[in-house]
């Protein structure tokens, strides 16, 4: 690990100045992931502003229904929270399904949007990588790559984002509140992240001296009906091989409210919007499912090690929206 | 008694509350830190290396690399046993395999040194390294036998012919992938010389063969080295042998003057102590209609590194388990530029995996109940040797019936992929577990003070599997004292030498040295006794008397009475030794594992939701510190079912998941309740208190069980481990 500077913030104000005008500084959060890649030197801030103290930890009810997420918050702490686990069940089932409960513990909401992909490339300074080395190459695309992307890749990255939280989010149609010394900027969350392109390095539409302040829900009447399914190789403690985030309204038997969103498949959180549209007024039936989902998986480019994503998403995706049939009828 | 009771661990305090000290743990005086380089490359040479920016580092006592390395006393032979590998970093600048030890850093503080070791810069003559068995497989050849004959080439009758001819054929090709044995205490190393002197505070599952190659690599008599290791948290195989690491730390600690620590990086332990190696087996048997076997052809080949030809995954239940007249059974390397394999626990596991499958594949082909067949089959004598009955080496029977009464393993089992529960796909499956145990010498000492505490001591290992406790037991009842009497220190060659806690020996052959080191005492002290008019018991026909919770007493007369401590305050302290066994000795332990899975339909998700396995171990010496033993085996076996896999990138030869998150072991989530049974029927044969091994055989069959389970729950044969969810389709 390289040497580097110290900064303790205690409010945004000095936080956002602390990191303005130096590139190299970075914040850090629960730290689960930064420290990791500073050990490792993949990451090599010159400052660390430490912004754990920040007032920012607050889940808050907004007049409009939705929920106010400040970004200091714990993974933990946001998914036992009541307001999550009652009006967006899927959010708190997607974190509870991630990491291990300590880093649960350490982890913040913030850090969890900013963590970066797990290709094992990435974290392996003797490997080529364009997301790490930009220009390197990519030792992913002829070697393993069966955790990779599926959806949005380019020739120069295959990485995906691990996030399940973020899957959630992006089916929510959640907003990432975001500050600098310039000012207040709100993102869509399905705008925060980006894909590769050329530019496998740039990962969000966050700017170097932008911290996130807070994520809002808008208020998601269908989410109270949601579900989030993550298929892994053990039990727990495994990244997303894919997920799938979705709610589902039924009346009668047409399908009047979809939301879906795919995790494990592509650099972002992918909003699923094709299926969504295949869905929506169609019967609730498996044959609309399974158009969904092809629909949706059209666009898939995958590599001779992950190939099978492409079924298995489209599977996952039936089964959930299957057990989501089942779990409005019963409601 | 108190052999076989479930005695809690002895150590179990001190492993608590810290006070235990581990290798890495030693507190030393003007102490420094060693971290080490390893190639980036898998195949090619250093052409240049510079360490100028590290040696300037901060903190940075001395910069090793093949320029100025240390030079050794001997060269570790084309058979590394019992070093690990044949190959000595730093010694010239030929890469065999990523991950090789290329440069060591020194420093005061261990973060001093781990910086400066990123500032060494390497350039590479990189050449194309071969990682890939399956690509390889034409280059395959058997390897020499090395010192201790090892086996890969075994025939008896005409088994081609057999094959031939049988009604019933099934092959199957089974591939096993490369795993790493991921103890959770990192391989450490501290180095401390004094004068000529070394004392090595080593993670270590065998003190004498550190004591013994160190010495030899340092040119220095085996006198002059001291091994400790009282702890050990798991070995698994990866601390079994000598490996560079553990010699190049004591070099560099003698030329530099100053103790040296050494703690392996958890991804450094993917690279500098061994592997499980990847296997291609193909296994065919042939039968009569009713399941009775009459041929076994088994050709298996593994991988092994560019400088030794070994092969540690053994196949000989193949040829041993069950009765088959004809039998055949080859097994080859192919050259990898990966580092040297070495045992883990267990040598038999992947053989026993293919062994297993196919014997659940002919139970479908002929339609006999997977355990029916096994017992048609069932070997009363030797396959190999027809006139040795196995006799009271064998329970495995019981097994089977212990195991299928627990389980409650159907008579009739439904039709493959038949069997439906919220979403998923039941099914069940068993399989036999077999191993080898062996003993070899060991020598225990015992001295008894004043106040009747028994000192025991000898040069074995606890790797957590409960040595402590065990010779405890044995020594308390073999004396006839309170557990609480005795006292076990191990873990160090100042001791009397003992056999190397590899190879499922410890108990056996520790503990039956401790036993009749604990009777010999007890003689003693009563030839003492009765000879002292001084005594209740003096008088006494030596053989009348005997001893139970620290008394001496006549047996046809309990009044007459004493307890050790009156005998030894008149008398003084009494010690008594015994070396067992005179010769080294195999036997074979058994087992009968059961599982219960469910695959989820949609995506091909393998949870375990039943696990049982009964075993024969010969005497049960401690039924909590065997039961745990067993949980764990039967979980390890899990792991290689299901999720255990180290991936290497094919073309850079780099190991992708040289951590816990990337290396998955199976999580508390992945393991349901394990039911485990034990025969605990003594085999004298086996040792002279009736004990054998259990630690590997426990994690053998439960890797069958679950992959012919998830066969009959979905009716697909996957022949490729890890049976991950891709592979369920
Ligand atoms: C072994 C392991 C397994 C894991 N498994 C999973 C899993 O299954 N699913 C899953 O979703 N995640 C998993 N994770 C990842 C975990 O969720 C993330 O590490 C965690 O969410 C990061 O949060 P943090 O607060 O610790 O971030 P940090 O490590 O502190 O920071 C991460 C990044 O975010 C930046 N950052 C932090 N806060 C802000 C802010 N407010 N504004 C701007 N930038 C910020 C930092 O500068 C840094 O670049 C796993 C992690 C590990 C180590
Ligand atoms: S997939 Fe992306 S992150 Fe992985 S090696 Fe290629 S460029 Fe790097």
């Amino acid at each position: 690990m390289k040497s580097f500077a110290y900064v303790s913030a205690r409010d945004v104000p000095t936080a956002v100045s602390a990191i303005a005008g130096s590139p190299n500084a970075k914040f850090l959060g629960g730290g689960t992931n930064l420290v990791d890649l500073m050990r490792g030197n993949i990451e090599q801030p010159d400052t660390i502003v430490d912004i754990t103290r920040l007032p920012l930890t607050g889940v808050d009810l907004l007049p409009d229904g939705g929920v106010r997420i400040g970004a200091l918050v714990r993974n933990s702490h946001l998914a036992a929270h009541p307001l999550i686990r009652s009006r967006y069940p899927v959010l708190s089932q997607a974190i509870l399904l991630g990491a291990s409960a300590q880093l649960r513990n350490m982890a913040t909401v913030g850090g969890n949007l900013l963590q970066r992909t797990r290709c094992l490339y990435f974290y392996d300074t003797a490997a080529a990588c364009n997301k790490r080395a930009p220009g390197s190459g990519c030792d992913a695309i002829g070697g393993f790559n069966r955790n990779h992307a599926i959806l949005g890749v380019s020739d120069n990255c295959l990485a995906t984002h691990p996030s399940d939280m973020c899957v959630a989010l992006a089916m929510l149609d959640a907003t990432v509140e975001v500050e600098s010394t310039r000012g207040v900027r709100r993102i869509p969350m399905n705008e925060f992240h980006v894909l590769p392109g050329d530019t496998p390095h740039v990962e969000t539409s966050l700017a170097a001296d932008e911290l996130v302040t807070a994520v809002e829900l808008p208020s998601v009447a269908v989410a109270a009906n949601s579900r989030y399914r993550k298929v892994r190789d053990r039990a727990s403690y495994a990244f997303a091989l894919v997920s799938v985030a979705a709610a589902l309204e039924v009346t009668g038997t047409t399908v009047t409210q979809v939301r879906l969103a795919l995790g494990g498949v592509s650099a972002k959180p992918w909003r699923a919007t094709k299926a969504e549209e295949v869905l929506l007024g169609a019967p609730a039936t498996e044959e609309s499912f399974r158009q969904a989902a092809a629909a949706e998986l059209a666009a898939a480019t995958a590599r001779p090690g992950n190939e099978f994503k492409i079924g298995l998403a489209e599977r996952t995706i039936v089964a959930v929206l299957r057990e989501l049939v089942t779990k409005g009828d019963a409601a | 008694m108190i052999i076989g009771k479930p005695l809690d661990r002895v150590d179990g305090p001190a492993k608590v509350t810290g006070a235990a000290k581990y290798a890495a743990d030693q507190h030393i005086p003007g102490l420094t830190h060693a971290v080490l380089v390893t190639s980036a490359i898998a195949r090619g040479k250093i052409i240049r290396i510079d360490t100028g920016q590290a040696a300037r580092s901060p903190g940075v006592l001395s910069v090793i690399t093949h320029h100025n390395g240390p030079r050794f006393a001997y060269q570790p032979p084309k058979h590394p046993w019992i070093y690990g590998q044949t190959h000595v970093p730093l010694q010239n600048d030929v890469i065999y395999h990523s991950g090789q030890i290329v440069a060591v850093v020194i420093a005061d503080t261990l973060e001093r040194a781990r910086y400066a070791a990123t500032l060494i810069q390497i350039d590479y003559a990189v050449e194309t390294p071969e990682i890939s068995v399956e690509a390889n497989l034409d280059k395959a050849f058997i390897p020499e036998r090395g010192p201790f004959n090892l086996r890969y080439e075994y025939r008896r009758g005409d088994a081609h012919g057999a094959l031939a001819t049988a009604p019933v054929r099934v092959s199957g090709r089974y591939r096993t992938s490369m795993q790493h044995h991921n103890p959770m205490e990192p391989t450490a190393t501290t180095a401390v010389w004094d004068g000529d002197h070394l004392t090595l505070y080593e993670t270590t599952q065998a003190l004498a063969f550190t004591r013994q190659k160190t010495a030899e690599m340092l040119g220095v008599d085996q006198k002059q080295v001291r091994v400790v290791s009282p702890y050990l948290g798991g070995g698994f195989g990866a601390k079994g042998y000598v490996w560079p690491h553990t010699f190049i730390t004591a070099a560099i600690a003698r030329s530099l003057g100053r103790p040296v620590k050494l703690v392996l990086t958890r991804a450094q332990s993917y690279t500098m102590h061994g592997h499980r190696a990847e296997t291609v087996q193909e296994l065919s048997v042939g039968a009569t209609r009713d399941g009775t076997i009459t041929a076994f052809v088994h050709s298996a080949v593994s991988q092994t590194s560019m400088l030794n030809e070994v092969s540690w995954e053994e196949m000989d239940a193949t040829t041993q388990l069950y009765a088959c007249p004809n039998a055949e059974l080859t097994r080859r390397v192919v050259r990898l530029n990966l580092g040297t394999p070495t045992p883990m626990r267990a040598p038999l596991s992947v053989g026993g995996y293919a062994l297993e499958s196919i014997m659940d594949e002919l139970s479908h082909a002929t339609g006999v109940n997977p355990l029916e067949l096994r017992l048609r089959n069932y070997s009363t004598h030797n396959p190999e040797n027809p006139s040795q009955p196995w006799g009271t080496g064998k329970f495995l029977r019981d097994c089977y019936e212990l195991g299928a009464k627990l389980f409650d393993w159907p008579h009739r089992l439904p039709r493959p992929r038949s069997t439906r529960r919220d979403g998923g796909w039941i099914g069940v499956g068993m399989a036999t577990a077999f191993h080898p145990t062996y003993v070899s010498a060991a020598t225990v000492s015992i001295r008894m003070d004043a106040d009747g505490k028994a000192l025991v001591r000898s040069a074995t290992q606890d790797i957590g599997t409960g040595t402590y406790t065990i010779v405890t037991q044995t020594v308390a009842d073999a004396l006839g004292v309170p557990a609480k009497s005795v006292r076990f220190e191990l873990g160090d060659t100042n001791f009397a030498p003992s056999a190397p806690s590899i190879g499922s020996r410890t108990a056996a052959s520790v503990g039956t040295a401790a036993h009749h080191a604990g009777s010999a005492l007890k003689d003693k002290v009563i030839a003492i006794a009765v000879a002292d008019h001084r005594s209740p018991l003096y008088g006494i026909p030596a053989a009348q008397v005997t001893a139970a919770d620290g008394q001496l007493f006549h047996r046809l007369d309990p009044r007459r009475r004493e307890t050790y401590a009156d005998v030894l305050r008149r008398h003084g302290p009494v010690d008594s030794e015994a070396v067992w066994p005179a010769a080294p000795g195999i036997s074979r332990s058994y087992g009968a594992v059961f599982a219960e899975v469910t695959v989820d339909d949609a995506t091909g998700e393998v949870r375990v939701t039943r696990l049982v396995g009964a075993f024969d171990i010969g005497r049960v010496l401690n039924a909590k510190t065997a039961r745990s033993q067993a949980i764990g085996g039967m979980i390890w076996g899990l792991g290689t079912a299901l999720t255990e896999h180290t991936i290497v990138d094919e073309h850079l030869g780099r190991i992708l998941t040289a951590n816990l998150s990337g290396y998955l072991v199976p999580v508390e989530a992945d393991v349901p309740d394990v039911d485990i049974a034990f025969v605990d029927k003594a085999d004298p044969a086996a040792s002279d208190i009736g004990a054998k091994g259990v630690g590997e055989l426990a994690s053998n069959g439960a890797t069958a069980a679950i992959a012919n389970a998830v066969c009959h729950a979905t009716g697909r044969r996957v022949r490729d481990l890890p049976i991950t969810p891709d592979k369920l389709l």
